[in-house]
């Protein structure tokens, strides 16, 4: 195709590109800088000096039992929730995929959880998880011995509370994702199965699955870009406590920096997020070519 | 094979009742007489209607404000969302010029670095230019949304350039050929951006928490965490106001459904 190659003055193109240029610059470019000047200082909002203190808060973080914590419980949330919200999210499409009267209702629904205001859902959950609240008292019912003071309150559950409740709330996201992946397989491949006499558990096996592994891959990379980053549901529900047992990188961040002012300590643990989350962040783009990395 | 689809439409009925009997619950919350600020479990046997809890929140200091803050914030952000994302969407589209890749990269890029790895940073930017606590910090870090950008190029890229180079010999302007033009034919994606940005922000949460202070200037989720925080916990008016916050964005989305999902799946699903 070729065409003739109209110019635009450079002019308009400045002006159409700087909504974007000045967005990238200022909140995020200069920010992102800042950020990592500040973690080779021990500034404090509101403190008398600031001196340059070299990579001091990263070797201090390392040694920070509390940070070290906040590390393992996000790992521990990531590789806790993502097989499962994984596996639900595929179960979920492969039902809403077959056509059955009123798929689409079911599909609707599933989604809503993802939707809602993570604010709301926490809140409804910290009920739910109280000391006489419905889980509690489901369990009970059930002969399932339950923390003394409500699920939240107890080291031991605390956290697994949380990630149960975040995989029900990210499951109906990613069987949107695997359903639009489901879709696009053709339909030829199923009918060449079916004429080699393939068929359910085998026409599944051999086609629906292989043709699966690039979503598979797409939905566990964002999921943990996402997972790493989690924050909200800490806030609402936990704080971090009860001692530390749901403490994560982002709160951690949150509580240090923003809470303590210990701003430089702060930037510090955050840029050690940035660096974990670019790895994966890169290992999408190498995947998927950057084209395709447009999913939130 | 009936006996079959039966068992998973159980199954799937299944499913649909644990997905949505905690939204329930708020509803039943919120609009039951039975339900004190003590008890967790209501009497859900003999349940009685009421408005009381509802009409409750009212009462609360600056709720209704922080309802209009939410949508005036949220409209003027959607607004500002369509015509940027439209400009560089087609900037990015259309035009040729150096850096370019990574231009788009950065978008990208931006895209997967969480908003939380530049929070202090971005307060102390806030804060020294004096934005702190006003509407300008809710509004101008988020005019322009990445997703958005990434969503309106690929749709101008699928679009011939004919059109546009019609007109421009014709000797129409340049900004005139991209709202009377293009925009009318970008109207697709420009709707799932007007219903992901305004929902997105109508849930947002860290970012508006941490860049105001004062009770006027709370947006919904915000105050909704106040609520929260409070020494006792008042559970009916607590999922009242919770209901006003979730149920706008739960009709949105049953009204405009295919927008949303093409919007969560376009970008995972181009090649």
């Amino acid at each position: 195709m070729s065409r003739r190659k109209f110019s635009h003055s450079d002019g308009i193109k400045l002006a159409y590109l700087s909504p974007w240029l000045i967005t990238l610059l200022l909140f995020w470019l200069y920010p992102l800088a800042h950020s990592f000047y500040l973690s080779l200082t021990d500034f404090r909002l509101l403190g008398d000096q600031t001196t340059f203190i070299g990579l001091e808060n990263y070797v201090r973080l390392l040694g920070d039992a509390d940070f070290l914590k906040a590390l393992a419980n996000t790992a521990i949330f990531v590789v806790g929730t993502i097989p499962f919200t994984t596996v639900i999210a595929l179960i979920l499409a492969l039902l809403v995929n077959r056509g059955i009267a009123g798929a689409k209702v079911f599909r609707s629904a599933y989604f809503i959880p993802s939707i809602t205001s993570l604010v709301v859902i926490a809140l409804i959950f910290t009920n739910l998880y109280s000391r006489g609240g419905y889980l509690t008292l489901l369990c009970d019912l059930v002969g399932i011995s339950t923390p003394e003071r409500g699920f939240l309150f107890s080291e031991k559950t605390a956290l697994l509370a949380i990630m149960a409740m975040d995989i029900w709330i990210a499951s109906g996201y990613y069987m949107l994702l695997f359903l639009a992946a489901l879709k696009s397989i053709p339909e030829e491949h199923y009918e060449a199965a079916s004429l080699d006499g393939a068929a359910g558990w085998s026409k599944f096996l051999r086609i629906t699955l292989p043709q699966l592994r690039p979503m598979f891959l797409y939905v566990v990379l964002i999921n943990t870009i996402k997972s790493f980053q989690v924050f909200v549901e800490i806030f609402i529900m936990t704080k971090g406590g009860p001692l530390n047992s749901t403490l994560t990188v982002v709160y951690f961040v949150y509580d240090r920096g923003l809470h303590k002012f210990d701003m430089g300590y702060a930037s510090a643990a955050a840029y050690i997020l940035v660096v974990i989350i670019m790895i994966f962040a890169l290992m999408q783009m190498k995947l998927f070519g950057i084209s395709r990395s447009t999913a939130e | 094979m009936r006996v079959r689809n039966t068992l998973i439409w159980i199954v799937m009925l299944f499913i649909l009742v644990g997905m949505l009997l905690p939204l329930w619950w708020m509803l039943l919350g919120a609009f039951s007489k039975d339900f004190t600020a003590t008890s967790l479990t209501g009497n859900i046997s003999g349940f009685r209607f009421t408005f009381d809890n509802l009409m409750s929140i009212l009462e609360v200091k600056n709720f209704t404000r922080s309802i209009l803050n939410s949508v005036v914030v949220g409209s003027i952000v959607t607004a500002g969302n369509l015509v940027f994302c439209l400009m560089v969407g087609y900037a990015l589209a259309r035009f040729r010029f150096v850096g370019k890749r990574f231009l788009f990269i950065s978008v990208i890029a931006v895209l997967m670095i969480p908003v939380h790895i530049v929070m202090i940073p971005l307060f102390l930017l806030i804060s020294a230019t004096g934005l702190y606590d006003t509407y300008g910090a809710l509004i101008l870090p988020f005019l322009v949304n990445p997703l958005g950008v990434l969503l309106v190029a690929q749709y101008i890229r699928e679009l011939p350039p004919d059109l546009e180079e019609a007109a421009r010999i014709d000797g129409a302007g340049e900004f005139r050929i991209l709202i009377s033009l293009v925009a009318p034919m970008c109207k697709p994606v420009l709707a799932v951006l007007t219903v992901q940005v305004f929902m997105t922000n109508w849930n947002s949460f860290l970012l508006p928490f941490i860049l105001t202070s004062s009770d006027t200037m709370r947006t919904l989720p915000v105050m909704l965490a106040m609520l929260q925080g409070y020494q006792q916990i008042d559970w009916p008016q607590l999922f009242a106001a919770s209901t006003v916050s979730a149920i706008p964005v739960i009709a949105v989305y049953l009204a405009f459904q295919r927008h949303i999902v093409s919007g969560i799946t376009a970008g995972a699903l181009k090649s």
